[in-house]
Protein backbone atom coordinates (compact mmCIF):
# COMPACT_ATOMS: atom_id res chain seq x y z
CA UNK A 1 0.00 0.00 0.00
CA UNK A 2 2.72 2.36 1.05
CA UNK A 3 4.70 1.81 -2.09
CA UNK A 4 1.31 2.27 -4.25
CA UNK A 5 0.75 5.17 -2.63
CA UNK A 6 4.69 6.51 -3.21
CA UNK A 7 4.33 5.50 -6.87
CA UNK A 8 1.44 7.83 -7.41
CA UNK A 9 2.66 10.56 -5.99
CA UNK A 10 5.82 10.50 -7.37
CA UNK A 11 4.08 9.70 -10.91
CA UNK A 12 1.71 12.76 -10.49
CA UNK A 13 4.66 14.86 -8.99
CA UNK A 14 6.53 13.95 -12.54
CA UNK A 15 4.44 14.59 -14.97
CA UNK A 16 3.03 17.84 -13.61
CA UNK A 17 6.62 19.12 -13.15
CA UNK A 18 7.57 17.64 -17.23
CA UNK A 19 4.08 19.44 -17.91
CA UNK A 20 4.59 22.28 -16.56
CA UNK A 21 8.49 22.96 -17.32
CA UNK A 22 7.21 22.32 -20.71
CA UNK A 23 4.31 24.85 -20.68
CA UNK A 24 6.81 27.25 -19.10
CA UNK A 25 9.57 26.76 -21.57
CA UNK A 26 8.41 26.23 -25.18
CA UNK A 27 5.92 28.45 -26.48
CA UNK A 28 2.25 27.28 -25.84
CA UNK A 29 -0.44 29.36 -26.80
CA UNK A 30 -3.88 29.68 -25.44
CA UNK A 31 -5.89 28.62 -28.24
CA UNK A 32 -8.95 30.25 -30.21
CA UNK A 33 -11.03 32.81 -27.72
CA UNK A 34 -13.97 32.49 -29.56
CA UNK A 35 -13.17 28.75 -29.16
CA UNK A 36 -12.68 29.30 -25.07
CA UNK A 37 -15.63 31.29 -24.46
CA UNK A 38 -19.01 29.25 -23.60
CA UNK A 39 -22.69 29.71 -23.10
CA UNK A 40 -24.26 33.48 -23.90
CA UNK A 41 -20.19 34.88 -23.87
CA UNK A 42 -20.02 32.94 -27.03
CA UNK A 43 -23.40 33.08 -28.86
CA UNK A 44 -22.86 37.20 -28.07
CA UNK A 45 -19.67 36.65 -30.08
CA UNK A 46 -20.33 34.58 -32.83
CA UNK A 47 -22.88 36.89 -33.70
CA UNK A 48 -20.10 39.70 -33.55
CA UNK A 49 -18.07 37.30 -36.19
CA UNK A 50 -21.40 37.01 -38.17
CA UNK A 51 -21.35 41.32 -38.29
CA UNK A 52 -24.27 41.88 -35.88
CA UNK A 53 -22.76 44.03 -33.12
CA UNK A 54 -26.91 44.27 -31.44
CA UNK A 55 -27.51 40.58 -30.86
CA UNK A 56 -29.96 41.63 -28.07
CA UNK A 57 -31.76 44.52 -30.38
CA UNK A 58 -31.37 46.53 -27.19
CA UNK A 59 -30.07 49.43 -29.09
CA UNK A 60 -32.50 52.44 -30.06
CA UNK A 61 -33.96 51.61 -33.66
CA UNK A 62 -34.60 54.57 -35.57
CA UNK A 63 -38.57 54.68 -36.91
CA UNK A 64 -39.76 54.03 -40.20
CA UNK A 65 -42.44 54.96 -42.11
CA UNK A 66 -44.35 53.45 -39.89
CA UNK A 67 -47.77 53.90 -41.30
CA UNK A 68 -50.40 51.20 -41.06
CA UNK A 69 -49.44 49.71 -43.56
CA UNK A 70 -45.69 49.70 -43.16
CA UNK A 71 -45.68 49.58 -39.16
CA UNK A 72 -41.96 49.90 -37.38
CA UNK A 73 -41.10 46.39 -36.76
CA UNK A 74 -40.24 45.53 -33.15
CA UNK A 75 -37.98 42.35 -32.55
CA UNK A 76 -38.66 40.28 -29.65
CA UNK A 77 -38.33 36.43 -29.25
CA UNK A 78 -41.14 37.02 -26.21
CA UNK A 79 -45.18 37.50 -26.74
CA UNK A 80 -44.83 41.06 -25.90
CA UNK A 81 -42.49 44.13 -25.61
CA UNK A 82 -42.08 47.18 -23.68
CA UNK A 83 -41.62 49.44 -26.13
CA UNK A 84 -40.95 53.63 -26.15
CA UNK A 85 -41.66 55.96 -28.71
CA UNK A 86 -39.90 59.45 -28.58
CA UNK A 87 -43.06 60.37 -30.66
CA UNK A 88 -40.98 64.21 -31.66
CA UNK A 89 -37.27 64.51 -32.48
CA UNK A 90 -37.32 67.45 -29.34
CA UNK A 91 -39.18 65.34 -26.94
CA UNK A 92 -38.41 65.35 -23.33
CA UNK A 93 -40.34 62.51 -22.38
CA UNK A 94 -40.41 58.97 -23.72
CA UNK A 95 -44.19 57.03 -24.56
CA UNK A 96 -43.95 53.91 -23.03
CA UNK A 97 -46.26 51.36 -24.05
CA UNK A 98 -46.84 47.50 -23.76
CA UNK A 99 -46.83 46.04 -27.77
CA UNK A 100 -48.30 42.36 -28.03
CA UNK A 101 -47.79 39.62 -30.66
CA UNK A 102 -50.52 40.30 -32.97
CA UNK A 103 -51.57 43.38 -31.93
CA UNK A 104 -50.52 46.13 -34.41
CA UNK A 105 -50.29 49.08 -32.33
CA UNK A 106 -50.29 52.81 -32.83
CA UNK A 107 -49.06 55.31 -30.34
CA UNK A 108 -50.70 58.71 -29.26
CA UNK A 109 -48.53 60.15 -32.62
CA UNK A 110 -49.67 58.39 -34.97
CA UNK A 111 -46.96 55.79 -35.65
CA UNK A 112 -47.50 52.34 -35.96
CA UNK A 113 -45.67 48.98 -34.26
CA UNK A 114 -45.80 45.65 -34.61
CA UNK A 115 -43.85 42.77 -33.09
CA UNK A 116 -42.40 40.17 -34.73
CA UNK A 117 -40.55 37.23 -33.88
CA UNK A 118 -36.88 36.79 -33.80
CA UNK A 119 -35.48 33.70 -32.08
CA UNK A 120 -33.65 34.65 -28.76
CA UNK A 121 -29.60 34.81 -29.11
CA UNK B 1 -44.08 35.93 -21.13
CA UNK B 2 -41.64 33.35 -20.67
CA UNK B 3 -38.74 32.11 -18.70
CA UNK B 4 -35.95 32.70 -20.95
CA UNK B 5 -33.98 35.45 -21.24
CA UNK B 6 -32.81 37.12 -24.23
CA UNK B 7 -30.41 40.19 -23.08
CA UNK B 8 -27.20 40.34 -22.06
CA UNK B 9 -27.01 41.17 -18.50
CA UNK B 10 -26.10 38.76 -15.09
CA UNK B 11 -29.41 38.39 -12.88
CA UNK B 12 -27.26 36.30 -10.13
CA UNK B 13 -28.65 33.72 -8.47
CA UNK B 14 -29.23 33.37 -4.64
CA UNK B 15 -26.16 33.11 -2.63
CA UNK B 16 -25.52 32.89 0.77
CA UNK B 17 -22.30 34.24 0.76
CA UNK B 18 -23.18 37.90 0.80
CA UNK B 19 -25.30 37.39 4.25
CA UNK B 20 -22.29 34.99 5.77
CA UNK B 21 -19.88 37.38 4.44
CA UNK B 22 -21.53 39.70 6.62
CA UNK B 23 -21.47 37.94 9.89
CA UNK B 24 -18.03 36.57 9.47
CA UNK B 25 -16.42 39.91 9.34
CA UNK B 26 -18.34 40.98 11.95
CA UNK B 27 -16.67 38.00 14.05
CA UNK B 28 -13.79 39.85 13.01
CA UNK B 29 -14.34 42.98 13.92
CA UNK B 30 -15.58 41.46 17.45
CA UNK B 31 -12.33 38.91 17.42
CA UNK B 32 -10.05 42.54 17.00
CA UNK B 33 -11.92 44.21 20.08
CA UNK B 34 -11.32 40.63 22.27
CA UNK B 35 -7.67 40.87 20.75
CA UNK B 36 -7.48 44.39 21.82
CA UNK B 37 -9.29 44.27 25.21
CA UNK B 38 -8.21 41.19 26.75
CA UNK B 39 -4.95 40.14 24.88
CA UNK B 40 -6.41 37.08 23.33
CA UNK B 41 -6.31 36.86 19.11
CA UNK B 42 -8.76 32.98 18.75
CA UNK B 43 -12.07 35.00 18.22
CA UNK B 44 -9.86 37.06 16.12
CA UNK B 45 -8.41 33.93 14.30
CA UNK B 46 -11.61 32.24 13.66
CA UNK B 47 -13.39 35.61 12.25
CA UNK B 48 -10.50 35.93 10.13
CA UNK B 49 -10.20 31.84 9.09
CA UNK B 50 -14.30 31.78 8.09
CA UNK B 51 -13.78 34.97 6.35
CA UNK B 52 -11.21 33.87 4.28
CA UNK B 53 -13.30 30.99 3.61
CA UNK B 54 -16.32 32.64 2.61
CA UNK B 55 -14.00 34.61 -0.01
CA UNK B 56 -12.77 31.39 -1.28
CA UNK B 57 -16.03 30.46 -1.80
CA UNK B 58 -17.71 33.66 -3.41
CA UNK B 59 -14.94 33.88 -5.89
CA UNK B 60 -15.40 30.55 -6.62
CA UNK B 61 -18.71 30.75 -7.58
CA UNK B 62 -17.88 33.97 -10.03
CA UNK B 63 -15.06 32.37 -11.67
CA UNK B 64 -17.42 29.50 -12.23
CA UNK B 65 -20.03 32.08 -13.63
CA UNK B 66 -17.21 33.85 -15.64
CA UNK B 67 -15.28 30.89 -17.03
CA UNK B 68 -17.43 27.72 -17.43
CA UNK B 69 -20.84 29.33 -17.20
CA UNK B 70 -20.08 32.35 -19.83
CA UNK B 71 -22.63 34.67 -18.13
CA UNK B 72 -20.20 37.26 -18.54
CA UNK B 73 -21.09 39.06 -21.55
CA UNK B 74 -19.24 42.09 -22.59
CA UNK B 75 -21.92 44.61 -20.73
CA UNK B 76 -21.02 42.24 -17.87
CA UNK B 77 -17.63 42.71 -17.86
CA UNK B 78 -18.26 46.82 -18.46
CA UNK B 79 -19.77 46.43 -15.65
CA UNK B 80 -16.72 45.04 -13.67
CA UNK B 81 -14.10 47.51 -15.32
CA UNK B 82 -16.63 49.87 -13.77
CA UNK B 83 -16.53 48.68 -10.32
CA UNK B 84 -12.78 47.95 -10.45
CA UNK B 85 -12.21 51.39 -11.48
CA UNK B 86 -14.56 52.90 -9.02
CA UNK B 87 -13.00 50.52 -6.18
CA UNK B 88 -9.29 51.38 -6.63
CA UNK B 89 -10.26 55.20 -7.25
CA UNK B 90 -12.00 54.89 -3.12
CA UNK B 91 -8.83 52.83 -2.57
CA UNK B 92 -7.09 56.11 -3.53
CA UNK B 93 -9.03 58.36 -1.81
CA UNK B 94 -8.04 56.05 1.51
CA UNK B 95 -4.11 56.42 1.10
CA UNK B 96 -4.91 60.22 0.71
CA UNK B 97 -5.64 60.57 4.31
CA UNK B 98 -2.79 59.02 5.41
CA UNK B 99 -0.89 61.12 3.85
CA UNK B 100 -3.15 64.15 4.77
CA UNK B 101 -2.05 63.43 8.16
CA UNK B 102 1.27 63.11 7.59
CA UNK B 103 1.90 65.80 5.79
CA UNK B 104 -0.37 68.00 8.40
CA UNK B 105 2.26 66.39 11.24
CA UNK B 106 5.24 66.97 9.47
CA UNK B 107 5.23 70.24 7.21
CA UNK B 108 4.61 72.38 10.80
CA UNK B 109 5.93 69.94 13.55
CA UNK B 110 4.51 71.01 16.90
CA UNK B 111 6.73 72.46 19.81
CA UNK B 112 6.29 68.13 21.53
CA UNK B 113 7.91 67.16 18.58
CA UNK B 114 10.94 69.58 19.21
CA UNK B 115 9.98 71.20 16.01
CA UNK B 116 11.87 69.26 14.01
CA UNK B 117 10.93 66.25 11.68
CA UNK B 118 11.75 63.28 12.02
CA UNK B 119 10.90 64.20 15.74
CA UNK B 120 13.63 64.66 18.45
CA UNK B 121 15.00 60.82 19.22
CA UNK B 122 13.66 59.51 16.73
CA UNK B 123 15.90 57.62 14.01
CA UNK B 124 14.56 57.43 10.64
CA UNK B 125 15.51 54.59 8.22
CA UNK B 126 18.05 55.56 5.43
CA UNK B 127 15.63 56.11 1.95
CA UNK B 128 19.10 54.40 -0.23
CA UNK B 129 18.83 51.50 1.67
CA UNK B 130 16.38 48.74 2.61
CA UNK B 131 13.64 51.25 0.90
CA UNK B 132 15.66 52.03 -2.38
CA UNK B 133 15.72 48.27 -3.11
CA UNK B 134 12.21 47.72 -2.33
CA UNK B 135 11.12 50.62 -5.08
CA UNK B 136 13.52 48.90 -7.80
CA UNK B 137 11.06 45.86 -7.18
CA UNK B 138 7.88 47.21 -7.26
CA UNK B 139 9.03 49.00 -10.28
CA UNK B 140 10.54 45.99 -12.03
CA UNK B 141 7.39 43.83 -10.97
CA UNK B 142 5.01 46.82 -12.70
CA UNK B 143 7.44 45.56 -15.79
CA UNK B 144 6.93 41.66 -15.58
CA UNK B 145 3.04 42.22 -15.42
CA UNK B 146 2.79 44.45 -17.90
CA UNK B 147 4.83 41.71 -19.91
CA UNK B 148 2.30 38.81 -18.79
CA UNK B 149 -0.14 41.14 -20.19
CA UNK B 150 1.10 41.33 -23.52
CA UNK B 151 2.17 37.62 -23.63
CA UNK B 152 -2.02 36.81 -22.54
CA UNK B 153 -2.86 39.17 -25.31
CA UNK B 154 -0.84 37.85 -27.87
CA UNK B 155 -1.76 34.27 -27.18
CA UNK B 156 1.15 33.32 -25.69
CA UNK B 157 1.12 31.13 -22.68
CA UNK B 158 4.38 30.36 -21.65
CA UNK B 159 5.25 33.52 -21.52
CA UNK B 160 2.35 34.74 -19.82
CA UNK B 161 3.09 32.10 -17.04
CA UNK B 162 6.54 33.32 -16.37
CA UNK B 163 5.56 37.27 -16.35
CA UNK B 164 3.26 36.00 -13.72
CA UNK B 165 5.82 33.66 -11.34
CA UNK B 166 8.28 36.73 -11.66
CA UNK B 167 5.89 39.17 -10.96
CA UNK B 168 4.06 36.94 -7.52
CA UNK B 169 8.10 36.46 -6.62
CA UNK B 170 9.00 39.64 -6.59
CA UNK B 171 5.68 40.81 -4.75
CA UNK B 172 6.75 38.32 -1.96
CA UNK B 173 10.53 39.59 -2.15
CA UNK B 174 9.23 42.75 -1.30
CA UNK B 175 7.21 41.80 1.77
CA UNK B 176 9.94 40.12 3.10
CA UNK B 177 12.17 42.70 2.87
CA UNK B 178 9.41 45.36 4.56
CA UNK B 179 8.92 42.48 7.33
CA UNK B 180 12.43 42.37 7.98
CA UNK B 181 12.71 46.19 8.09
CA UNK B 182 10.04 46.89 10.46
CA UNK B 183 11.63 44.07 13.29
CA UNK B 184 14.68 45.97 12.58
CA UNK B 185 12.79 49.32 12.86
CA UNK B 186 14.02 50.94 16.08
CA UNK B 187 10.73 52.87 16.56
CA UNK B 188 7.62 51.61 16.98
CA UNK B 189 3.76 52.78 16.10
CA UNK B 190 3.14 54.18 19.79
CA UNK B 191 6.48 56.20 18.95
CA UNK B 192 5.15 59.44 18.22
CA UNK B 193 3.09 61.11 15.76
CA UNK B 194 6.30 59.79 13.37
CA UNK B 195 5.56 55.97 14.05
CA UNK B 196 2.19 56.26 13.72
CA UNK B 197 2.08 57.84 10.44
CA UNK B 198 4.84 55.93 9.22
CA UNK B 199 3.61 52.36 10.55
CA UNK B 200 -0.10 53.37 9.16
CA UNK B 201 0.82 53.91 6.23
CA UNK B 202 3.48 51.77 5.16
CA UNK B 203 1.42 49.37 6.84
CA UNK B 204 -1.52 49.67 4.90
CA UNK B 205 0.12 49.60 1.75
CA UNK B 206 2.05 45.88 2.70
CA UNK B 207 -1.40 44.84 3.21
CA UNK B 208 -2.21 46.18 0.16
CA UNK B 209 1.01 44.58 -1.10
CA UNK B 210 -0.21 41.28 0.06
CA UNK B 211 -3.68 41.34 -1.40
CA UNK B 212 -2.03 42.23 -4.98
CA UNK B 213 0.05 39.47 -4.31
CA UNK B 214 -2.63 36.91 -3.60
CA UNK B 215 -4.88 38.33 -6.23
CA UNK B 216 -1.79 37.85 -8.85
CA UNK B 217 -1.34 34.48 -7.73
CA UNK B 218 -5.21 33.29 -8.21
CA UNK B 219 -4.61 34.72 -11.83
CA UNK B 220 -1.17 32.58 -12.06
CA UNK B 221 -3.25 29.71 -10.82
CA UNK B 222 -5.99 30.47 -13.47
CA UNK B 223 -3.46 30.72 -15.92
CA UNK B 224 -1.96 28.10 -15.61
CA UNK B 225 -5.79 26.12 -15.34
CA UNK B 226 -6.48 28.33 -19.18
CA UNK B 227 -9.33 30.06 -17.46
CA UNK B 228 -7.89 32.94 -19.50
CA UNK B 229 -8.37 33.15 -23.28
CA UNK B 230 -6.21 36.47 -25.68
CA UNK B 231 -9.53 38.65 -25.46
CA UNK B 232 -11.00 37.74 -22.06
CA UNK B 233 -8.80 37.84 -19.17
CA UNK B 234 -10.38 41.08 -16.90
CA UNK B 235 -9.34 38.95 -14.05
CA UNK B 236 -5.86 39.05 -14.59
CA UNK B 237 -6.32 43.00 -15.95
CA UNK B 238 -8.32 44.02 -12.77
CA UNK B 239 -5.24 42.13 -10.52
CA UNK B 240 -3.26 43.97 -12.95
CA UNK B 241 -4.83 47.82 -11.75
CA UNK B 242 -4.49 46.56 -8.48
CA UNK B 243 -0.64 45.92 -8.63
CA UNK B 244 -0.27 49.27 -10.40
CA UNK B 245 -2.12 51.03 -8.26
CA UNK B 246 0.06 49.33 -4.83
CA UNK B 247 2.99 50.05 -7.04
CA UNK B 248 2.50 53.82 -7.64
CA UNK B 249 1.03 54.46 -3.71
CA UNK B 250 4.52 53.42 -3.02
CA UNK B 251 6.31 55.75 -4.92
CA UNK B 252 4.11 58.30 -3.02
CA UNK B 253 5.62 56.54 0.19
CA UNK B 254 8.48 56.48 -0.81
CA UNK B 255 9.16 59.90 -1.90
CA UNK B 256 7.33 61.59 0.58
CA UNK B 257 7.74 59.76 3.91
CA UNK B 258 10.91 57.51 3.22
CA UNK B 259 13.14 60.47 1.21
CA UNK B 260 11.65 64.12 2.43
CA UNK B 261 10.45 62.78 5.56
CA UNK B 262 14.37 61.52 6.53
Amino acid sequence: MASLCRRIVTSTARNHVLSTSYRMASKVTMGDPLEHATGLEKRELLAKVAGNDNPFDIKVIKRGPGSKAQPNEIPSAFDARLVGCVCEEESTSINWMWLHKGEPKRCECGHWFNLVHKAPV
Amino acid sequence: MSNHKNHPYHLVDISPWPLLGAFSAMLTMLGMIKWFHLYNNNLLMIGLLITSLIMYQWWRDIVREGTYQGLHTLVVTKGLRWGMILFITSEVLFFMSFFWGFFHSSLAPTIELGMLWPPKGIQAFNPLEIPLLNTLILLTSGLTVTWAHHSLMENNFSQGLQGLIFTVTLGIYFTILQGYEYIESPFAISDSIYGSSFFMATGFHGLHVIIGTTFLLICLIRHYLNHFSSTHHFGFEAAAWYWHFVDVVWLFLYISIYWWGS
